[in-house]
């Protein structure tokens, strides 16, 4: 597809165009925070902090999120579909980095597969476009090059991606909905060869800041046989369960089904984030608990990104944002409790 | 725009105690389409809705033989089925599904079945039981083997007295201890009753055998026999050790798995083992699958 440039003051004139045609996601500088949200001029955008606190999942995949509404009725009961599907908005993430943008194709493969997929999830995915912007400066909690078709520059998940090139951006088009989102657009210029050779050169730049990369096939090799190692006894024991890298990481996914009671008489039932570190995971009525140890939890979590899934998937449910490392409360890294496994 | 966790509604029809905590459930479908779509394999679970207070799964007792009707053998254990045992007959519900892979009857029609429940395990596999005897040529010997703690916990009493005088089907039902009198069965664990019948690895294996009295039921054919079991753990223990003394391959024994679910479609990973789903993948697994899991437990 084409690849354009466009300068920073006409990228700024982009964004406020697009925001009034679609809702806006991008970070957003608060007090301590930086999150994604809906920004109501290109000004709110905050481009300096290398990743928002938490993943974009959540534009896609609310925390909480409606499935139906339920009432009683005087001769029984009656369910209502929620309308907000159809009434999704066209929506634009900006300011994306290539990590999150990645983790929305994990996430779509795991709401469509077997027989059922998930509108709610759909329904909005099909309406979001997303614009990323590459990482001129990884940071030593970052590990995304350790991933196939996945590194600081890469476009696999966005549809259109903004590199850095001296005093402009080099718009790479990876898709048809970002070719519609800058379609007729008076701010780009077509890219020369000579812009393509500048962002190979801030590829090179990006990938030397880059940590050393993870051995990941090695490590699946150890993974499939270290259920039972001993291992897993010392491993856990730092971990709180605090769950704080369930809760900002862009692919994990587990879910729980609560109901939220309005009244006696009108109801709703809910889809929350969960996660697979909660003792509650596997609870199950009459009190039977499958894992009721935090060493089986914290050993759910590794397995299931870096060995049960690949066996499903074939890919790691991870993209090496390394937010879960930036966040851990006791200093946990990921990276060194895989490389441990034996 | 179809929404896989919305629910549709039905009716508790009837309520038939089974015991102080068991109860059957017969439930239909509000809406006649969805009545007349319904089709469930034996084995297979639904998400049961009581509005107000969530769902849980549950496996169905009825057979898809005899449809029209749903009937869920449930035990009051946990926040869902204790609103549900605040309903009554007439009160509406929610339901989806069925839901997982139930039993294998491609492989097991032509051969021989031998079920064996202890306790509530008997829910789920009352809809093989009479699916199988609804399609009685597809099947050659039927055994079933019931077991419960005392007679007062048998389910479903009055219909499998009712076997016990059937010729196309060998029931024997025993009860650990009778403390009431008058229980005419079996008594003694589950798994005495394996002597009764005389199950050994030679008789089901070898083919085309020559009758050898009446209590052998499964010589004199050439089909293999299929086990499927359900019962608590300590009863999955020595059932499966006497399967395999009997020389019963792995793959050929059938047992159900519980674990906890939220949406029962493969989304929601609670119900994770390993690299498998026990709500689409299973929830009845071979005994081999089951070995090769990995926390099972």
């Amino acid at each position: 597809m084409m690849n354009y440039t466009i300068t920073i003051d006409n990228l700024k004139s982009l964004i406020n165009d697009l925001i009034g045609v679609y809702t806006v996601y991008a970070p957003k500088k608060a007090a301590t925070t930086v999150l994604y949200e809906a920004i109501a001029s290109f000004d709110e955008y905050d481009g300096n902090a290398l990743q928002t606190n938490t993943s974009s999942k959540g534009i896609i995949y609310p925390q909480c999120d409606r499935l139906f509404e339920f009432a009683k009725t005087s001769d029984g009961m009656e369910l209502k579909a929620c309308e907000k599907y159809e009434k999704v908005e066209e929506t634009i993430i900006f300011g994306c980095r290539p990590c999150d943008a990645k983790g929305f194709l994990l996430l779509d493969k795991l709401f469509n597969w077997g027989e059922y997929r998930d509108e709610s999830y759909f329904s909005r995915r099909e309406k979001t476009a997303i614009i990323s912007i590459s990482c001129a400066t990884p940071q030593s909690t970052c590990f995304c090059n350790s991933f196939e078709d996945s590194g600081p520059v890469s476009k696999t998940g966005s549809d259109l991606l903004l590199t850095l090139i001296g005093e402009r951006y080099l718009v790479e088009v990876v898709t048809e909905k970002g070719k519609k989102i800058i379609e007729g657009s008076r701010y780009l210029e077509p890219a020369t060869e000579n812009d393509v050779a500048l962002k190979q050169e801030a590829e090179q730049a990006a990938a030397k800041k880059m940590p050393e990369r993870l051995e990941l096939d090695e490590i699946k090799k150890s993974l499939d046989t270290a259920f039972e190692s001993p291992y897993w006894d010392t491993a856990h024991l730092p971990c709180l369960k605090c769950n704080v890298c369930t809760f900002v990481c862009p692919t994990c996914y587990c879910f729980d089904i609560s109901e939220c009671l309005k009244g006696y008489t009108e109801g709703e039932r809910n889809r929350t984030w969960d996660s697979c570190s909660l003792e509650s995971f596997t609870k199950m009525a009459g009190g039977v608990n499958p894992r009721s140890d935090s060493k089986q939890r914290f050993r759910q979590r590794v397995m299931h990104k870096f060995r049960y899934h690949v066996d499903n998937f074939n890919e790691y449910l991870c993209t090496g944002c390394g937010r879960c490392i930036r966040y851990c409360p006791v200093g946990m890294d990921i990276k060194r409790v895989l490389e441990g496994v034996k | 725009m179809c929404n896989p966790y919305m629910p549709y509604l039905a009716k508790i029809i009837r309520i038939i105690p089974q015991m102080d905590d068991v109860r059957l459930f017969q439930i239909r479908f509000e809406d006649e389409k969805i009545r007349d779509e319904f089709k469930h394999r034996p084995g297979q679970f639904v998400m049961v809705s009581v509005l107000g207070t969530g769902e849980a799964p549950i496996s169905i007792s009825s057979s898809p033989t005899r449809s029209g009707i749903i009937e869920l053998c449930i035990r009051k254990a946990g926040k869902v089925t204790d609103a549900l045992f605040r309903l009554k007959e007439n009160d509406a519900i929610g339901l989806r599904g069925p839901y997982g892979n139930g039993y294998f009857l491609e492989r097991i029609k032509g051969n021989n079945l031998l079920i064996v429940a202890g306790g509530i395990g008997m829910a789920p596999l009352r809809s093989l039981l009479w699916y199988s005897l609804d399609n009685r040529d597809d099947f050659h010997d039927i055994i079933l083997m019931y077991g419960t703690k005392t007679p007062n916990e048998m389910l479903f009493k009055d219909e499998l007295f009712s076997l016990l005088y059937r010729n196309d089907i060998r029931c024997l039902l025993t009860v650990d201890r009778d403390d009431t009198g008058t229980w005419k069965a079996n008594v003694g664990v589950v798994t005495k009753l394996f002597d009764l019948v005389g199950l050994d690895a030679n008789t089901q294996r070898h083919e085309g055998r020559e009758t050898q009295g009446k209590n052998n039921s499964f010589v004199n054919t050439s089909a293999t026999t299929y086990a499927a079991i359900c019962g608590p753990p300590i009863m999955y223990q020595f059932v499966l050790q006497k399967l395999i003394e009997c020389g019963f391959p792995k793959d050929r024994i059938m047992m159900s798995l519980e674990r906890r679910m939220q949406c029962g479609i493969g989304k929601c990973l609670h119900c994770s083992v390993g690299y498998k789903y026990t709500c689409t993948d299973g929830p009845i697994f071979t005994y081999w699958d089951v070995m090769n899991m990995q926390e099972v437990v």
